[in-house]
């Protein structure tokens, strides 16, 4: 579903040139969930970056469910963001002056997808915030933000979903909350996950870690879950 | 379309009912309401003040000829929709018996007067009523002077040239007039189909005809536009309200450039407050457009959402606006309504069309570069808060705002010269306040730096934020600017107006007083407690040659078009003598005769001539000029040109000759007095000792004068509270705007344990610094655009306003820190817990 071939950026600074990514190589399967782990600064969000076309590389390949990412242009990417991908953030990025029901029917909307109305209904109803449909992210709590950016993630049941630390602003109720909807949802849609986090318990869900260090891909571990699965 | 107009309408929605709408809908409200408000306003008074106006020349505009004018140009101007008069004007001798004088006959049509009255009485001196009519065939109206001079009475006959006319009523006067004190022959009116029986206008005559023209502005221009190419310059003037020279037509020529200028202030305050507003509005979407461009939105959508959300914001600010401006002006016109004579009954449509016009553009043309910026967002942004708009160019930002305000400028004033002296002082400013900014940051950077107490916040604040902060700056600056420009300018100005005509300016005028009766008519006037004003010495002289070249004494219409030789003065001129320079006299070339390094020589007395007379008739200094006077022959030199102001209501010379050459001649002498009107019923019993002087009485004329002028400065003081009203909201929504920006800040400073007193007072000496700042550089480009403004476009004298260089840096401090005060004060009512929510 992901594939990276010796993927390097570089960005310019006052200073000149800095590598914030040696090349790096790896592969996602799809239906696959994978954590990108690493000290801050290690070039973890930057990766996730590049993986969800956000970004351009300086060099190397990555292709998306078979497609050369990085031979497209940002018109292209946005393009096959909107068909293939889904995002949570560590702060939700939830449109400020549109209620809950209407931030999960954006990118229905901008996707074109018929009745999108019907279907975020459905899906807040499935994440446990019908009654907070109508209401605007800043009457909502961290928690329920959150729940209203993974309604909005999966509305367009993405084969992809990246997320960016995304109990990273939640204290540890929610974050146990987001975290089993997220794998729940995943599991029930069986979309690709690659997610960023410094939380532990979070990447030992998923069934591999890729641990990031200066910039380099350093180790790449099954997890525990992974070998119950596989044991099973 | 319909999904980014669904989800530009849903934005906007949310957004206006959540009030983040708010700044850039209140900056076009205020925009599109400003200049409705003050354009109607102005061109419902400048309607009112040119129809008063118009009166004074009989018409909207008059087309002179010293020839009869062709009768298709009236056929045309009728069938275009103007209505015609006409008027035969000439100097001609009236007889009663063996009584006769000399009389400016005026033959009018029965269409005469298109605008003003002609009044009578029956009675000379008697109280005046506007007449309906006009005197029948065979009947003449004639000025109460004629009956003293003639010896007549109601129904007497009078003979002019060959015809005999029944003097029927007394004429007081007629709009066109003219101000002239040496207009000194009485008026005679009659029919215009009497002319010819009077044969005065035959060859050798000196007869002007006049054409007048009245009805709406454009039509009456596009006449003008038609006839200009068939007009002979030497033979033809086209006159308007505009072209008048007297104070009058200078009163309210300036006051229409006053108007204009308040207008294209209040369009330039307008933008500064809309780029301000768009800017803010613009950093508030990097969010959504990052957001929506991660989830799969094309670059396409983006520009049509945001374009259209535009568009909704614009249509929403531009409709209350009119509705404000409207109910504004209307207000306005209600409270002065009492002061001013506003038409009220005409619907203006192109201060609504220009009002429309400035918000349209002002709103797309301003919000185009932080739209730019806006869309060029990458969706990176969503990762990585830091990110902001990739564009980096503020090239465009200066090229489209600057260009903007220029074209709205010059599209509204349709001139050139002040849209670009103001454009041009205001590029000045916005340079000179950069590298004021620069140097502010560099003392403040010593300044800055210490223990943290309010001031050290309130100078590393700056420092920190230097480029928001020059912006500001120079948006403040801006604003005090224009409303020093439009404060300044109407001080001069109606101080000016006002000093044309002081109190006690004289309202009557004696000649004829022979040398005999001067000292007991002085002492007779000194015993009832009248000031006598100046006497001064009058002869009438013939202007003969120049460095022994003849001039032509006469013109008539025969020789006029084919003149050979040199342009005379076609008439006698009244010559006087004195060593002493006039009031409102200015030597321009040469020096005056009574200094004392002045010498002459030859038997050749120094004269003095006035600048437009030796321009018209080419006499240059030191030229030889000769006068007849009577038998005499007056040899005189050209020692200096003057410069006389004649919007001053006292007797000037073209020539003033040196006393001594003058010394063998018996004058007679011209004066003034200043009499109360109320004291008005003395003046017979005063004068009736002095049977020979003639009076003229201008009483009427100079209070006419003092109300048009009365009208303008009251007019001129509500323009510029609508300015200052409308500088003021800027100013608001600027601190507004940026405490928009300072709440994160001052979340941060609270979260740290930061006291509200400190917050309070570094936020206060942040704007008082911006404010003082801003008023100095205020005060500095205020004296470049007024001196610019002065000089050329209002033709005023300039000067310098030390007054402001205090004033303004001290009243930009109080203003800005209140307002910067009144911000702070809300943001510290919103706990910190709110204040962080807030941000993410």
């Amino acid at each position: 579903m992901i594939k990276a071939n010796s993927v390097i950026k570089v960005v310019d600074t006052s200073e000149g040139s800095l590598q914030i990514l040696r090349p790096i190589s790896f592969e996602v399967k799809s239906g696959e969930s994978i954590a990108i782990i690493g000290a801050s600064g290690s070039g973890k969000s930057t990766l996730l970056g590049l993986l969800a076309g956000l970004d351009e590389v300086t060099e190397g390949e990555i292709f998306l469910d078979g497609e050369a990412l990085h031979t497209m242009n940002e018109e292209q990417r946005a393009i096959l963001r909107g068909q293939k991908v889904g995002f949570i953030f560590q702060s939700f990025m939830l449109v400020q002056s549109l209620t809950a029901l209407e931030n999960v029917m954006l990118p229905a909307e901008i996707a074109g997808l018929n009745n999108p109305k019907a279907l975020a209904m459905d899906i807040l109803e499935n994440v446990g915030l019908k009654h907070r449909a109508h209401h605007f992210p800043n009457q909502l709590s961290g928690g329920e933000q959150q729940r209203v950016a993974i309604a909005r993630a999966f509305i367009t049941s993405p084969k992809i979903l990246f997320a960016d630390e995304p109990t990273g602003n939640l204290d540890a109720k929610n974050s146990d909350k987001i975290e089993s909807l997220l794998f729940e949802m995943n599991k029930e849609k069986g979309t690709t996950l690659v997610l960023v986090t410094h939380d532990n318990t979070l990447a030992e869900h998923c069934d591999r870690q890729l641990t990031m260090n200066a910039g380099e891909l350093v180790e790449t571990t099954k997890t525990q879950a992974q070998e119950t699965k596989e044991a099973v | 379309m319909s999904m980014s107009f669904n989800l530009a309408w849903r934005l906007f929605r949310h957004e206006a009912r959540r009030g983040e709408l708010t700044i850039i809908l209140l900056a076009i409200v205020l925009s599109v309401g400003a200049v409705l408000s003050l354009s109607l306003f102005s061109e419902r008074l400048q309607g009112a003040l040119k129809s008063r106006s118009a009166a004074f020349i009989a018409a909207d505009a008059q087309l002179r000829s010293d020839k009869p004018i062709d009768e298709t140009w009236f056929d045309k101007a009728r069938d275009e929709g103007l209505s015609t008069a006409k008027q035969v004007t000439t100097r001609s001798m009236a007889f009663n018996g063996d009584e006769m004088t000399s009389v400016d006959l005026r033959a009018v049509n029965t269409t005469y007067p298109l605008k003003g009255k002609v009044n009578i009485t029956d009675q000379p001196f008697g109280e005046k009523q506007a007449a309906n009519l006009l005197p029948e065939p065979g009947h003449v109206w004639v000025q109460s002077r004629l009956f003293q001079t003639l010896g007549l009475a109601i129904g007497d006959a009078i003979e002019i040239g060959d015809g005999i006319f029944v003097v029927s009523k007394v004429l007081v006067d007629i709009p066109d007039a003219g101000f002239s004190i040496f207009s000194t022959d009485p008026i005679v009116l009659m029919n215009l189909d009497d002319l010819d029986k009077t044969a005065v206008t035959g060859p050798g005559s000196r007869v002007r005809y006049v054409g007048f023209f009245a009805g709406e502005p454009d039509v009456v221009e596009n006449f003008n536009n038609w006839l200009l190419p068939q007009l002979n310059d030497d033979l033809h003037s086209w006159r308007t309200i505009e072209d008048d020279e007297s104070a009058i037509g200078a009163s309210v020529a300036r006051a229409e450039r006053y108007f204009l200028l308040a207008s294209l202030l209040a369009i330039v305050l307008a933008a500064v407050s809309i780029a301000v507003a768009a800017q803010r509005y613009a950093q508030r979407h990097f969010d959504p457009v990052a957001i929506m461009k991660t989830l799969g939105a094309t670059a396409k959508t983006i520009r049509k959402i945001y374009l259209i959300q535009i568009l909704l914001i614009t249509a929403l600010g531009i409709s209350i606006g009119l509705v404000i401006g409207f109910i504004g002006q209307q207000i306005v016109v209600q409270l002065v309504a009492d002061s001013v004579d506003v038409t009220l009954d005409v619907w203006h449509w192109r201060p609504v069309i220009i009002a429309v016009a400035t918000g349209a553009t002002c709103a797309l043309l301003f919000s185009l570069y932080p739209l730019l910026q806006l869309f060029s967002v990458p969706p990176l942004r969503v990762l990585r808060k830091d990110i902001s708009a990739s564009m980096r160019s503020k090239s465009i930002q200066f090229i489209a705002s600057g260009g903007a305000i220029f074209f709205l400028m010059w599209m509204y004033s349709q001139d050139l010269k002040i849209s670009a002296i103001l454009f041009f002082s205001g590029a000045v400013l916005v340079a000179g306040l950069l590298g004021a900014t620069f140097l502010l940051i560099a003392v403040g950077r010593r300044l800055g730096s210490g223990s943290m107490g309010p001031w050290q916040l309130a100078w590393a604040r700056i420092k920190r934020r230097a480029m928001d902060n020059s912006v500001q700056l120079i948006s403040f600056s801006v604003t005090i600017m224009l409303l020093l420009v439009v404060l300044v300018m109407r001080n001069d100005m109606v101080s000016q107006w006002r000093s044309q005509l002081p109190e006690g300016t004289p309202n009557y005028f004696l000649i004829n007083i022979t040398p005999d009766i001067k000292p007991s008519l002085d002492r007779h006037f000194k015993d009832n407690g009248i000031t006598i004003n100046e006497f001064y010495p009058v002869i009438r002289g013939r202007f003969v040659s120049v460095n022994g070249e003849g001039v032509n004494t006469e013109v008539s219409k025969e020789d006029d078009a084919n003149r050979e030789g040199r342009r005379g003065l076609g008439r006698e001129a009244n010559l006087t003598w004195s060593n002493v320079l006039q009031k409102e006299n200015e030597v321009v070339e040469g020096i005056w005769h009574g200094t004392a390094n002045a010498n002459y020589s030859e038997g050749r007395f120094p004269v003095s001539v006035e600048a437009e007379v030796a321009k018209r008739l080419e006499i240059k200094l030191n030229d030889m000029l000769t006068f007849n006077v009577g038998s005499e022959i007056v040899e005189t030199k050209v020692t200096s040109i003057r410069k006389v102001n004649w919007q001053t209501m006292q007797p000037n010379f073209f020539f003033v000759i040196h006393p001594e050459a003058m010394a063998s001649f018996k004058p007679t002498f011209i004066t003034s007095f200043h009499l109360p009107t109320e004291q008005k019923s003395e003046l017979t019993a005063l004068l009736k000792p002095f049977g020979s002087i003639t009076m003229f009485d201008v009483d009427a004329r100079i209070n006419q004068l003092r109300e048009i002028v009365d009208q303008v400065s009251v007019a001129v003081e509500f323009i510029l509270v609508l300015v200052l009203l409308a500088g003021t909201l800027v100013l608001v929504a600027q601190v507004q705007a940026s405490m928009d920006e300072r709440r994160q800040e001052i979340a941060i400073l609270r979260t740290l344990g930061a006291k509200g007193a400190l917050i309070r007072q570094s936020v206060i000496f942040e704007f008082v610094i911006i404010g003082s700042v801003a008023g100095f550089m205020a005060a500095l480009a205020n004296e470049l655009s007024l001196y610019m403004l002065q000089t050329s476009v209002f033709k005023m004298k300039a000067s310098l306003h030390f007054e402001y260089w205090a004033i303004a840096p001290t009243v930009g401090a109080i203003v800005v820190g209140l307002l910067g005060a009144m911000g702070c004060w809300r943001l510290l009512t919103l706990n910190t817990s709110q204040m962080l929510r807030k941000m993410v």
